[in-house]
């Protein structure tokens, strides 16, 4: 973490708070959740589409769109957000699955609707510039309704800024053990902070 | 959109709006240059156009010395903190829109909704 204020909490009362979760779960709290206390009314919005995204209805479910976060979090090389978002899509679905993907989603993907919406994905993080009505007519060729559609790119949208600062504030590396278990706080709290 | 069970338009124009013309420790324009950079945009003053033009392009290529000189020139962490994310918002919604322009063209194109 670069930036120490983050990382002990700004003021007594995310201080305690901090000092109170990292006892209770006997882990020190990851950095994405430091963040989301610090200076909290300036990235309140960035939580609340974040839940919205990640929690709200949509016909993707919470694993697939944990998937998608990961995936993002690769194109993006941020090795925390993969770790973080890779542990809550595995309680969700086949671990197997979740790193086949990972390493090749082409090959990998659990399902066409999943393999074609990371496709479009992929060139919207990596080439946004070059995105045309084709690659978004291609998914929805694939059965992937315009709301999903929408529902994804709202997914990849707020992973291309979650991923981002990650990697600017350099966020400290969990262990695999503490991924695991922080998984299971954001599989049953979710984002809001 | 039609039938969408979330307005993510709107989630996103809130946060754009929160961060670019709320209160904060920078001063709004210079959070508009920043999230504009990130996007693509024209160049800055430093040390402010390093960071926000590193972020966009590639954020794990982020250096210490990148964003400990926008603590200084921006006078305490939490200023700097608003340009990270200011920053990191300017290339996430670039892609938002770049993606719904393009979905939005195709549902057109065909008819589907």
């Amino acid at each position: 973490m670069r930036l120490a204020e983050i990382d002990r909490g700004d003021g007594l009362a995310n201080r305690l708070l901090i000092g109170f979760i990292s006892l209770v779960s006997r882990m020190r709290l990851p950095d994405a959740a430091r963040v989301a206390f610090y200076h909290r009314d300036f990235g309140r919005p960035l939580g609340t589409w974040t839940q919205a995204a990640m929690r709200g209805p949509s016909k993707w479910s919470v694993g697939e769109r944990e998937l998608m976060a990961a995936m993002v979090a690769k194109w993006n090389a941020s090795p925390f957000c993969i770790g973080a978002h890779g542990a809550v899509a595995a309680k969700a679905m086949d671990r197997s699955v979740v790193d086949a993907t990972l390493d090749d989603f082409r090959a990998g993907a659990p399902s066409g609707r999943l393999e074609a919406t990371l496709a479009f994905l992929e060139k919207m993080t990596l080439h946004p510039d070059e995105l045309t009505a084709a690659d978004a007519g291609a998914v929805l060729d694939a059965g992937v309704d315009a709301d999903a559609l929408e529902d994804a790119i709202a997914v990849a949208a707020v992973f291309n800024i979650i991923a981002r600062y990650a990697e600017a504030l350099d966020f400290a590396m969990p262990t695999a053990d503490e991924f695991q278990r922080a998984a299971g706080m954001l599989l049953k709290r979710g984002y809001a902070s | 959109m039609p039938g969408t069970e979330l307005d993510h338009r709107a989630l996103a124009a809130a946060l754009e709006s929160r961060i670019l013309d709320g209160a904060g420790k920078t001063p709004p324009a210079l959070r508009r240059k920043s999230f504009e950079r990130a996007g693509g945009g024209p160049p800055i003053n430093q040390p402010y156009d390093d960071l926000a033009r590193q972020i966009g392009q590639s954020a794990s290529h982020v250096t210490d010395d990148q964003l400990g000189r926008v603590v200084q020139a921006a006078g305490s962490e939490k200023a700097a903190f608003e340009i990270v994310l200011t920053a990191a918002a300017g290339a996430g919604l670039l892609r938002f829109r770049s993606a719904m322009k393009a979905l939005e063209e195709a549902t057109d194109a065909s008819g589907r909704d």
